[in-house]
């Protein structure tokens, strides 16, 4: 009797633990794994993002983060890879290229629903440009960047020049690099620019390559403004203030800008970026911070992009990684790649706190911030780099090889008008602007 | 008949213008030679010029790598660059597993590619030729083109993130390697394999202790050419590792490039310590790498 009445104890436990480890199974769900793709850099170095990891899985154990950082040089072939093969890439990465805009996932009604973060938090311009795409919202934008004239005060001393202030021409930066420049130290007074319809064209004139509704080039690529800007840059070339091309490619961190020789004290000034300001201040050079150089009374226009961090359309977690992205890109993880790193955040709250924000040349990076977007235009017309830009290069690199006469700028530009007319007509109905 | 050689010089004895002759000789041969050694000076610093530079730029501070007049000799040299490099990015880990992949993809090769290039050098079989054929044809194929199929059949395999995609393809064969071999195994002569035969080995005696043996030069280009290409492979370790730790030293020098700025001491010391076992290898199998190319040439 007690055998039996044991036995029915043992059944019913038996099911009760059953029970019990059902309703315990599903409550303990296994963690879901999102994947992340990074570069390690000196803005977000490698334990920047180790941190963002682990203070990101401390506030959700549901939830954990599969961190793959790459070298920047590595990072394009890899994405270029994993989206041509449409398996394989991570739920969450930059997405800097244009051409990986399709593959983002649309995170519109998530960041309007998210009672943390909004699109108002970060620099306006920074977000309309750089984190929507057809109206939609594709991504965050992760820090800031923006060209600035940086000037080597020690070589302005020694040549007894006074260092630009905010008001300065593209005719004064000429004038100026000459002065600085000393062939004996094999040292030129100023840079030039790394291509056409940037900020100094935008300056003189707003000078546009064609016309906002992408239909006529006549007028606009050669158009006054457009051949003074060209105009302007046979003249510095012309100087002989700044270094060819060649000695760039050969001396300089070509393409992102000749900070090298702007450290070495070869380069009196150089149109850098907030990047290499930050590699020049380690490095205890002595420099100064202005804007690009623009024509008073028009508007002043700043080159400028932020990283566009975005969730990848074919996750499988698109919940998940929301909750990462606004996180990284978001107060918290961008606060922690500045505080480890040297990150400039892309939310003005959080660049307040920058460790060096007194320095001098942060309160002239903030002042560049201000100026409007060249991407403004840009990023509406993807035709200039998607087409445009190939069709009239001649000009460019006629005038940077010292091929041509001032007086013949404008029969250049004018025999460009028909090729880039015709690139323009093709490109619009692919890429619609 | 030479009229030269019966034109006798005044006042001298044939002994002592044999002598002169012969001493002539010499200082001629000298003067080559010296002329020789000045040319061959001239171009070993020329070429060795990047390597010092790249020395000297390890040794300097930022702003000193690109100064004018360039310092040479650094006056005040920052032996700490080394450490710098070591610590900031794990190269030392790097070269581990650039050795494991190497070492791996070696055996692959000596395992695989005689193996294939005796079946073309002394069998028949239907289809050798186009068989043969299609093999080197694959050579013309850029490696980017194999990318993206390649990452989606490894991802399929769950191989990714795994060193298996770097190492797999070294025991399927390389076909430059292939035709390097099978060209040199046709011309050791077919006699020694009836030989062989005649003593008992089979076919795969006759390939192991006959062929292999005779075959060490054309092993060594095999073994040299691939110690160089997977020690600087670079495209294929970023595609197919995801692992922080797992990558080789080639992608761990990329680290040193970054977004805006590289920095060149570390970055030049990095490349200097992770060049010293190409050299090493290279020095001690440069006679049987250019003896093993040579006969290939010219057998071949």
């Amino acid at each position: 009797m007690e055998y039996r009445s044991n036995r029915k104890l043992l059944v019913l436990f038996s099911l009760l633990a059953l029970l019990l480890l059902s309703v315990g199974g599903a409550a303990a769900q296994d963690p879901v794994t999102i994947t992340w793709w990074t570069l390690a850099s000196a803005e977000s170095p490698e334990p920047a993002i180790r941190a963002v990891v682990e203070a990101f899985e401390a506030e959700h154990p549901n939830i954990k983060v599969d961190v793959t950082i790459m070298a920047e040089s590595a990072y394009g072939d890899l994405m270029n890879t994993a989206l041509g093969a449409g398996e394989g890439a991570p739920d969450i990465a930059y997405f800097w290229e244009s051409p990986w805009l399709p593959h983002t996932l649309d995170i519109t009604d998530r960041l309007e629903a998210d009672p943390d973060l909004s699109r108002d938090d970060y620099f306006e311009e920074y977000f309309n440009n750089w984190a929507t795409w057809n109206d939609r919202v594709v991504g965050l934008p992760f820090t800031v960047g923006a060209n600035f004239v940086m000037y080597n005060k020690d070589v302005f001393d020694e040549a007894g020049v006074d260092y630009p202030t905010a008001d300065w021409t593209p005719w004064d930066y000429i004038e100026i690099a000459k002065a600085l420049t000393d062939p004996d130290k094999r040292r030129w007074g100023g840079d030039r620019p790394r291509g056409p319809f940037r900020a100094i064209w935008r300056n003189i004139g707003a000078t546009k390559p064609y016309s906002d509704d992408s239909a006529t080039v006549e007028g606009y690529f050669n158009g006054p403004d457009s051949v003074a800007a060209y105009t302007w840059l046979w003249d510095l070339v012309d100087s002989g203030a700044t270094p060819t091309p060649a000695d760039i490619e050969v001396l300089g961190t070509e393409g992102t800008g000749p900070v090298d020789l702007f450290i070495a004290g070869r380069l009196g000034m150089a149109t850098l970026n907030n990047g290499h300001m930050i590699t020049a201040a380690n490095a205890g050079v002595n420099f100064g911070v202005v804007p690009e150089p623009h024509v008073p009374g028009n508007e002043r226009y700043v080159h400028a992009w932020a990283l566009r961090a975005s969730i990848w359309a074919g996750t499988e977690h698109p919940d998940e990684a929301y909750e990462f992205l606004s996180f990284w890109a978001g107060p918290e993880g961008q606060r922690i790649n500045m505080e480890i790193g040297a990150l400039m955040p892309s939310l003005p709250a959080v660049l307040e706190d920058y460790p060096d924000a007194d320095s001098d040349y942060f309160q002239g990076f903030m002042g560049v911030l201000n100026g409007t977007q060249t991407a403004e235009w840009r990023a509406s017309h993807p035709c200039w780099r998607g087409a445009v830009i190939r069709a009239v290069s001649d000009a460019w690199d006629l005038i940077m090889l010292g091929e041509i006469e001032r007086d013949e700028v404008q029969a250049t530009l004018d025999a460009l008008v028909e090729p880039a007319q015709a690139a323009l007509d093709d490109c619009v109905p692919r890429l619609g602007g | 008949m030479r009229t030269d050689l019966a034109r006798p010089e005044l006042g001298l004895t044939p002994a002592q213008q044999r002598r002169r002759s012969a001493a002539r000789r010499r200082a001629k041969r000298l003067i080559a030679h010296a002329f020789v050694y000045i040319v061959m000076t001239l171009l070993a610093f020329i070429f060795l010029l990047p390597i010092f530079w790249m020395v000297s730029t390890s040794l300097k501070l930022p702003q000193e790598i690109f100064a004018w007049p360039p310092d040479w000799i650094p006056a005040n040299p920052q032996w700490g660059n080394y450490e710098e490099a070591f610590t900031k990015y794990p190269l030392a880990r790097y070269m581990f597993n650039s050795a494991i992949l190497v070492v791996a993809n070696i055996v692959g090769g000596l395992v695989s590619v005689p193996v294939i290039a005796y079946g073309f050098a002394r069998f028949d079989f239907p289809f050798k030729h186009v068989l043969f054929l299609l093999m080197l044809s694959t050579m013309m194929v850029p490696g980017h083109i194999k990318l993206i199929p390649l990452f989606w059949l490894y991802q399929r395999l769950g191989l990714i993130d795994t060193c298996w995609p770097l190492i797999l393809p070294a025991f399927f064969g390389n076909p430059f390697f292939i035709f390097l071999m099978t060209q040199y195994m046709r011309t050791i002569p077919r006699e020694l394999d009836d030989a062989a035969r005649i003593d008992g080995a089979g076919s795969w005696g006759i390939l192991i202790r006959i062929l292999i043996p005779l075959c060490r030069p054309a092993l060594t280009v095999v073994v040299v050419f691939t110690f160089v290409w997977v020690w600087n492979d670079f495209l294929e370790p970023i595609i197919f590792l995801r692992d922080y730790d797992s990558f080789p030293i080639s992608v761990g020098l990329a680290f040193f490039q970054g977004r805006y700025s590289v920095e060149w001491n570390l970055f030049m010391g990095a490349t200097l310590v992770s060049i010293l076992p190409i050299l090493i290898v290279y020095f001690f199998a440069q006679r049987h790498l250019i003896g093993g190319l040579a006969s290939i040439g010219i057998k071949g």
